[in-house]
């Protein structure tokens, strides 16, 4: 990390993001700024347009409206700073966990012994290790899932984009992959973008949390959850200002036309 | 009998496995489908009731199938319908293969040959017989070219299609991570082909055999074609028929190996189903 960047400045800079597929208006002037070490976690009901905002966030198809930079440079393609979890999994078939997990890798041209110590270790980090020679049929869809996340992490992005990541997992896995994403984002500074249905995980995971509106989607309010870096989730999670924050989202995400009862001392954007 | 130890039964493995084996549906049921149909066909000539004139029995055709190979008519025959065999498919499948790709990745191409390449696929192409005998004479070339028209169509289609139906979400996956198209065609877009391109390939045998007898037919008389024309001719069907029995079993065993490099190329598939 440079001096001047201490862990503040947007790393990732979407301004007045809007889309159409076709007639259909997907985005509509979606301002977001992630900070290099920021966990944002997105919500918002299915269909509000979150996958695509991912897509066009890696570069992966274009906006009509608004530009996305990355560290100060307009993302006009993907760029291998960038790592997606995709919400199908999007593993190869014809491939073996192993080389699914290290597909990232090989593509960056990096070095057989650097690809195999980097696959193993993040093969193990996500509870998959034993299961190296199987090909994706052959794990249930909770272990897709996991290859999938064990991918992008392997391939060390700057920035890690999250699509429902811990979807499919039971809750005891995703709480111990919960943890364990706070523990790299502490290790390995990254700039993540989250999108989950959980109103529990949002909270826990983000430093922001962001809510979506549907049609077209708009960012309806976002913020700071602050709960601090090193954060212990058993305790957060007993805590006073999670509950009230997580009574708030409930609330919001049941009347999506009117905003809550603020709660002291939040800033709600 | 127990069930345990082979060497407590005193039965081998092998022959134990043969029993197993036997067991299967698939393995008997075939076997009693066999035994039915060539037995009562054979009945039928045995009990005089198959003019040998006009038709053959098993028993028969298996003697007459030995004196055409004692004799080396057979042997013969087979080398010289093997060349075009193998010469039209040889020419056939990586043609068939690069037209597939090229048609089912470069719209500029698909939109230049598509026309020809469908138009061909349903003529039936006995009758591209004769101009090409006319063109390219009625020898190994013309016979060849044949084959390759006969063979050479499924692949094409086939691997067009593979290639069109390569799975969208992955190319995005490719594309996410920043992959160079040659890594795109080695990571997806072959392996994606291989299932039709095998598709492709068991048909393209069939109709390699086909074209070939067709070509012997038509074009200068020759090879197993010849053969059989010949004895039919002479009202001799026993060994009018005993080069088509020979027909039948390169095409099962031809088929036999395009199923086995299925297997090879594709273990995850297989894996699955197991
Ligand atoms: N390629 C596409 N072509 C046309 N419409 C699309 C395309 N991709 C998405 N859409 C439409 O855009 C809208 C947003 O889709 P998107 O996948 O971004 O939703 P999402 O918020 O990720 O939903 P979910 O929570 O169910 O994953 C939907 O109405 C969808 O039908
Ligand atoms: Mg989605």
């Amino acid at each position: 990390m440079s001096s001047s960047d201490n862990g503040t400045n947007p790393t990732l800079r979407l301004q007045g993001i809007g889309k159409w597929f076709g007639s259909l208006h997907v985005l509509d002037d979606i301002d977001i700024d992630v900070k290099t070490q920021e966990i944002l976690t997105v919500l918002g009901p299915s269909g509000c347009g979150k996958t695509t905002l991912l897509r066009i966030v890696n570069g992966l198809i274009l906006c009509e409206r608004g530009e996305v930079s990355f560290k100060g440079e307009v993302v006009d393609g993907p760029r291998p700073e960038m790592a997606m979890v995709f919400q199908n999994f999007g593993l190869f078939p014809w491939k073996r966990l192993d080389q699914n997990i290290g597909y990232a890798l090989r593509i960056q041209g990096k070095e057989k012994g650097e690809i195999d110590r980097l696959v193993s270790h993040y093969t193990e980090l996500v509870g998959l290790g034993g299961f190296e020679a199987n090909y994706p049929s052959q794990l249930s869809g909770g272990m897709q899932q996991r290859a999938g996340l064990a991918r992008a992490l392997a391939a060390q992005p700057d920035v890690l984009l999250m699509d429902e990541p811990f979807g499919a997992l039971d809750a005891l896995t995703r709480e111990t992959l919960q943890e364990e994403l706070l523990r790299i984002n502490e290790a390995e500074p990254k700039a993540m973008i989250f999108i989950t249905h959980s109103i529990d995980e949002a909270l826990l995971l983000g430093d922001r949390v962001l809510v979506m509106t549907p049609r077209p989607g708009r960012i309806r309010f976002q913020f700071e959850t602050g709960f601090g870096r090193g954060r212990d989730l058993e305790e957060i999670r007993g805590g006073k200002r999670f509950q009230a924050l997580r009574h708030y989202l409930w609330e919001a995400m049941r009347n999506p036309e009117e905003e809550p009862e603020p709660i002291p001392d939040l800033v709600i954007e | 009998m127990a069930t345990d130890a082979p060497a407590a039964t005193g039965v081998s493995t092998d022959e134990r496995a043969f029993w197993e084996r036997i067991k299967e549906p698939a393995v008997y049921v075939r076997l009693i489908s066999l035994v039915v149909v060539i037995g009562g066909w054979e009945l039928m000539g045995q009990t005089g009731n198959i003019d040998p004139v006009t038709f053959s029995y098993p028993s028969a055709i298996c003697v007459a199938f030995w004196d055409l190979i004692a004799s080396g008519q057979m042997t013969a025959a087979a080398y010289e319908s093997s060349q075009i065999l193998v010469a039209g498919l040889l020419i056939a499948i990586p043609l068939g293969i690069v037209l597939g790709i090229l048609m089912g990745r470069f719209q500029v191409f698909e939109y230049a040959v598509d026309t020809y390449v469908f138009a061909l696929y349903a003529t039936p192409v006995v009758a591209l017989a004769f101009p090409i005998a006319m063109v390219l004479g009625v020898d190994f070339v013309g016979k060849t070219t044949i084959v390759v028209f006969f063979a050479i169509m499924p692949i094409i289609v086939n691997v067009y299609h593979g290639v069109r139906n390569v799975d969208l979400s992955l190319l995005e996956v490719t594309r996410s991570f920043c992959s160079t198209e040659s890594q795109r065609w080695r990571d997806l877009i072959f392996p994606s082909v291989v299932p039709y391109l095998v598709a492709g390939l068991g048909l393209a045998c069939g109709r390699a055999l086909v074209g070939m007898v067709v070509a012997e037919f038509l074009m200068s008389i020759s090879g197993l074609g010849a053969l059989s024309q010949d004895y039919i001719a002479d009202l001799e069907l026993d060994k009018g028929l005993a080069p088509v029995v020979l027909l039948m079993v390169v095409g099962i065993a031809l088929t036999k190996v395009v199923n086995i490099c299925e297997t090879k190329f594709s273990s995850w598939r297989v894996r699955q189903e197991s």
